[in-house]
């Protein structure tokens, strides 16, 4: 009863921080060169890695699609499934839970040292409110380089797949092919899917750890402790809303 | 320095993203948000098969506009075309829905339609034709295997037959055992026969193995041809006689087709017949002298007179003779 009333806590702290930092959306433009650090450490620096694990993924995609569809003929259609897995599912999942690890992280130690440290009551002593100025930039960077991951996830992973299919010996099918099979099964409202829920993934994601951060109490050890519970989150949260998020969707 | 290249890098970072979303966009669904331009089309169909928005419309192979929309319209299909730029389709053009390859891709067809024909006027409905997709090219291939395997079946019991009656191998069997001794002797005359012309012997044998025959044979064709060359020659010669008759050139032409000729020679024949029959009748002089015997009398006895009297001429000088002559006579 005690942690089901702790979730609603977290729950109800996470709505209070996103209205707080909504009502200060007018003042991004004055934040511009905060709003500006935080995309560049979400999306400029979280990129090669994005590229990387996207890459691979879509190649193990084509490479396991190869195996188990040139029992029954379907090589093929390697081009739609690794497609349309890309775009709908992988890229997104994989850009959000890359987030929460790399930026998540970083968000919730970075606010929950400034908590512990009590570098966050100086802001409110004067007068700056931490959502304005710690919340609000972040939210809007995360808005902003998500979805620019995601499509470069996308494209990499299809890329990946075309050059598996090519130069693996028991699937051996020409980019052509693979990518007319995808083009032909694919529309852009699948990539526009896989955008939007990447979208929100990295918004909840951001939201979450900050307010894990905000929210720590007690020393350094506490800080750990709310990275730790920050990604924990920021996974499970992930994967329940990609659930309700894809349905929607459909 | 050191904020403008992290603003710079978010800048071509975010720039980078937008620019590969327009592509994504473009490559999948042709990119049609701005491209509004050109006119619509409605194909009607009993069904669109695997065709879907962003196909290509293609006249004559050429690409021409795009599948719009696809929409249930009543109780038949919508497709609607996106005709790009001033491509002019006839009234009369027909549009179907293509199979482009084996793995469901489709497009829709538009032939040339007639020239001179008026162009479609946008929004109008262009013709529609049905065509056989995979699905029914099966199912008929499938019927056609059924009619192949009915009609082998069938093949198979005349050849061996159905049980009851017995198929043409075994009346082959039959008749070749109830008649191999007939066969056979057949078979033996036919050997002899053969060694019969081999060895030159009997009239096709020599024909078949004696030179001299041969050359015989040759020299009768030779004449043959000779004759019938001759014979050309004359059929030739007769067609060009005819010919000069038909035209009406020479006496027979002229008889033949002159029609002044024709009755002068109908006129002539008649009067030889009046002629002929007063001298059959001893009608005239002619006549007489033909029929009556008594002019042929007196004509004798005058001759014998007129013989006498130059007898007696003979006698009693010229100057008598005259008078003579003229006393016989009268």
């Amino acid at each position: 009863m005690k942690q089901l009333l702790s979730i609603f806590e977290s729950f109800g702290s996470t709505l209070e921080l996103l209205v707080r930092a909504g009502s200060y959306v007018g003042t991004l433009p004055r934040q511009r060169a905060r709003f500006i650090e935080q995309c560049y450490l979400i999306g400029y620096t979280t990129l090669p890695i994005v590229a990387i694990l996207s890459f691979f993924i879509g190649s193990v995609l084509a490479l396991q699609a190869g195996y188990s569809m040139q029992n029954f003929g379907a090589k093929q259609f390697i081009g739609s499934l690794v497609g349309l897995s890309m775009a709908r599912e992988l890229g997104p999942v994989m850009v959000a839970i890359l987030l929460a690890g790399r930026v998540g992280s970083a968000i919730t130690a970075e606010l929950a040292s400034m908590k512990v440290y009590q570098e966050v009551d100086a802001l409110v002593t004067m007068n700056i409110p931490p959502a304005r100025m710690l919340v609000l930039p972040r939210l809007a960077a995360a808005l902003a380089m998500v979805p620019v991951l995601a499509i470069i996830a996308d494209l990499v992973g299809w890329f990946g797949g075309a050059i598996v299919a090519k130069y693996v010996a028991f699937i051996s099918i020409e980019p052509e092919s693979y990518f007319a099979v995808l083009r032909r099964y694919m529309v852009f409202k699948d990539v526009l899917n896989g955008l939007i829920k990447a979208e929100s993934f990295g918004f909840v994601v951001v939201l979450v750890c900050c307010n894990i951060g905000l929210n720590t109490r007690g020393g350094p050890r506490e800080i750990g402790a709310a990275v730790t519970r920050a990604v924990v989150v920021s996974l499970i949260l992930i994967l329940v809303l990609d659930y309700f998020i894809t349905k929607a969707l459909m | 320095m050191q904020n403008s290249q992290q603003t710079a890098r978010v800048g071509l970072f975010f720039i980078l993203g937008l620019a590969l979303t327009w592509v994504t966009f473009e490559t999948l669904s042709g990119g049609r948000v701005f491209k509004n331009k050109g006119y619509t089309l409605i194909a009607g169909f009993e069904s669109l098969k695997e065709l879907k928005e962003g196909d290509d419309v293609r006249m004559a192979g050429v690409k021409v506009g795009v599948v719009e929309k696809t929409r249930l319209a009543g109780r038949r299909a919508e497709a609607i075309l996106r005709i790009e730029g001033d491509t002019k389709i006839p009234s009369d053009a027909t549009a179907s829905i293509v199979m482009a390859g084996l793995i469901g891709t489709n497009y829709i067809g538009v032939d040339l339609g007639s020239a001179g024909v008026p162009p479609l006027a946008p929004g109008s409905e262009i013709r529609t034709k049905v065509t056989p997709d995979i699905n029914a090219i099966m199912t008929e291939l499938g019927n056609l295997g059924q009619k192949l395997e009915g009609a082998l079946g069938a093949f198979g019991n005349s050849m061996n037959g159905d049980g009851r009656n017995p198929g043409l191998f075994q009346k082959l069997d039959r008749l070749v055992t109830e008649n191999g001794e007939r066969v056979n002797t057949t078979m033996t005359n036919l050997q002899e026969i053969t060694t019969k012309l081999n060895r030159g012997e009997g009239t096709l044998g020599k024909l078949v193995n004696d030179p001299a025959l041969h050359d015989e044979l040759v020299a009768a064709v030779g004449e043959i041809k000779t004759t019938a060359t001759q014979a050309r020659v004359f059929v030739t010669d007769a067609q060009g006689l005819l010919a000069q008759v038909k035209t009406g050139k020479g006496p027979l032409g002229t008889l033949v087709y002159d029609e002044a000729a024709a009755n002068d020679l109908k006129a002539t024949v008649a009067n030889l017949r009046q002629v002929s029959d007063k001298l059959a009748k001893g009608e005239g002089t002619l006549g007489k002298l033909i029929n009556d015997d008594s002019l042929f009398t007196s004509a004798q006895s005058t001759l014998r007179k007129a013989d006498r009297a130059i007898d007696g001429l003979d006698d009693s000088g010229p100057i008598t003779a005259v008078g003579i002559v003229a006393k016989s006579l009268f």
